[in-house]
């Protein structure tokens, strides 16, 4: 039986007013959640009250992760320090999982090392991230969250502005990620991205949240076409 | 957007004038101010006597430059070695406090007495602390040195947690998510992210300190103040210009020192990072510009 990791309870999300409402839904390991919805939706600070970076406005979110690095969360703007290096970056996932008192400095470079390679940005270690492209940042905000290997992670269009090849190997490290029962929500608009990667899909209409598999989407986007 | 900004600029300066009439009982005052100002300049001040640069009579100058053994050198010397100990030590201590006074990166229950021990240390003027480390301690620099610590942890303090206030939110809130702690993201996310404002404060602190060793030298807290307040007894104001002079070169240098340092953290400096001479033929070019 897959573990419990995070259990939303009639969860009412937004600022001013509500965006989502009565939210109540589970999230067990080894899964991958797809939000899906219109632009202005909510989808965001849906993911962001889950990260506890928003107070629900109703309700309770329950994360039953580990004490120390157990919340992943790649955000639209990545949230990578931009006056440090690639290194420094992936080392901040690593040192989150991995504080001083629990692995060795040793452990911690071995895993930001195999994250750095993982993405391919082996020859931009050292480089500072404001001379890095795009696509070159979202892969070391992804490397950032493979060297923390967070049990669950919460990313925001983490694979948008990335091309065919590098998707391939972001959900190829992802995959590897989840097949070890890291679980992943993400928020995602290309319908391709999401048949390639998600298990479960949650969209969001008329400020509802419809939990379903990739097979009811599937045919729910046929109907509407 | 632009007559708006206008209209506000207008609104502040007349408040500020209405104000500064509630203040000033009498404009009269103003007549003849210049004229006084200019005959005390050429009759008391100028021109200035760089004798301050020429080695004392006594102590006998065993140096082969004159210029080390002079009231200048000397003065100077102790004013920037007090103002530098003074400016690293308060550096230290603000980042220290400052650190748990920035409310987006403390709850406000902490915060708050952060901030307050802040104001409090800042509310007294260094001059203030000068006084009072010399009741405590006696003449000297090390007077002159706890009261600057004391007002730059003040000081220092309120610019370095309004500087953490107003950085970009998106790496702290990954950093606060991902679980990282408090003095992980402080020393791997807040510091690389505003090292250029801290250190621009730093080097701003240090000239204002080697600006201010003028005043609490005056109380008797050590550096070039010290011979400033003795020219100043004896009335002789040339000598005052000549120090003043002095210490407007230094700070111009500090100046100087500080486009160098922060060229390493901006992202300029990824492109170009400025020569001491390039900077001094731009400033030429400049001058040639406006003619």
């Amino acid at each position: 039986m897959s573990e419990l990791l995070l259990k939303l309870s009639n969860l009412n999300v937004g600022f001013s007013e509500d965006l989502v409402q009565d939210v109540s839904l589970e999230v067990r390991s080894g899964e991958i959640i797809a939000v899906l919805g219109q632009s202005g939706i909510g989808k965001t600070t849906l993911i962001r009250t889950i990260a506890g970076l928003v107070q629900p406005r109703q309700g309770s979110v329950e994360l039953n992760l580990p004490e120390h690095g157990g919340l992943g969360y790649i955000p639209q703007r990545l949230g990578l320090v931009r006056h440090a290096s690639v290194y420094h970056n992936v080392n901040l996932g690593a040192r989150a999982s991995l504080p001083w008192f629990k692995g060795s400095r040793e452990e911690r470079a071995r895993r930001v090392t195999s994250a750095i390679a993982a993405m391919g940005l082996e020859e931009k270690t050292r480089e500072p991230i404001r001379r890095l492209s795009g696509g070159q940042l979202r892969r070391v905000a992804t490397a950032r969250a493979l060297a923390q290997q967070p049990t669950l992670l919460l990313a925001d269009e983490f694979l948008s502005e990335l091309d065919h090849t590098t998707v391939d190997v972001v959900v190829d490290a992802v995959k590897t990620l989840t097949d070890e029962g890291h679980s992943l929500v993400m928020v995602e608009h290309h319908e391709e991205n999401v048949e390639m990667i998600a298990t479960r899909i949650w969209l969001i209409e008329n400020q509802q949240l419809i939990d379903m598999t990739i097979d009811e989407w599937r045919k729910k986007m046929e109907e509407e076409e | 957007m632009r007559r708006g900004f206008l209209f506000a600029i207008g609104v502040l300066l007349l408040t500020a004038f209405i104000i500064l009439n509630d203040l000033v009982d009498d404009w009269g005052r103003l007549s003849g101010g210049m004229e006084n100002l200019s005959v005390f300049i050429q009759e008391s001040m100028w021109p200035p006597n760089w004798s301050v640069l020429e080695a004392q009579s006594y102590p006998v100058c065993e140096n082969k430059i004159e210029f080390f053994c002079s009231v200048g050198y000397i003065g100077m010397m102790e004013t920037i070695k007090i103002a530098f100990v003074a400016t690293i030590l308060g550096f230290i201590g603000a980042l220290c406090l400052s650190s748990f006074a920035a409310k987006n990166l403390m709850p406000m229950r902490i915060a708050f007495p952060f901030r307050t021990l802040l104001s409090a240390t800042r509310s007294l003027p260094s001059l203030i602390w000068a006084i009072i480390f010399v009741i405590v301690i006696g003449f000297g620099p090390l007077a002159g040195v706890l009261a600057m610590t004391f007002y730059t942890i003040g000081y220092l303090g309120k610019l370095q947690y309004e500087t953490y206030e107003g950085m970009p939110s998106d790496s702290l809130e990954v950093s606060k998510a991902m679980g990282l702690s408090h003095p992980a993201i402080f020393t791997s996310v807040v510091i690389p992210e505003t090292g250029n404002h801290l250190l621009s404060q730093l080097m701003f602190m240090f000239e204002y300190n080697v600006r201010h060793g003028t005043v609490i030298g005056i109380v008797g807290a050590g550096g070039i103040g010290y011979y400033i307040n003795t020219y100043l007894k004896l009335l002789q104001y040339d000598k005052v210009l000549a120090l003043l002079i002095l210490i407007f070169v230094v700070v111009i240098l500090i100046d100087l020192l500080s486009l160098m340092l922060r060229s390493f953290v901006t992202d300029e400096g990824d492109v170009r990072r400025p020569k001491w001479l390039s900077f001094l033929m731009k400033l030429r070019k400049g001058d040639e510009s406006t003619k």
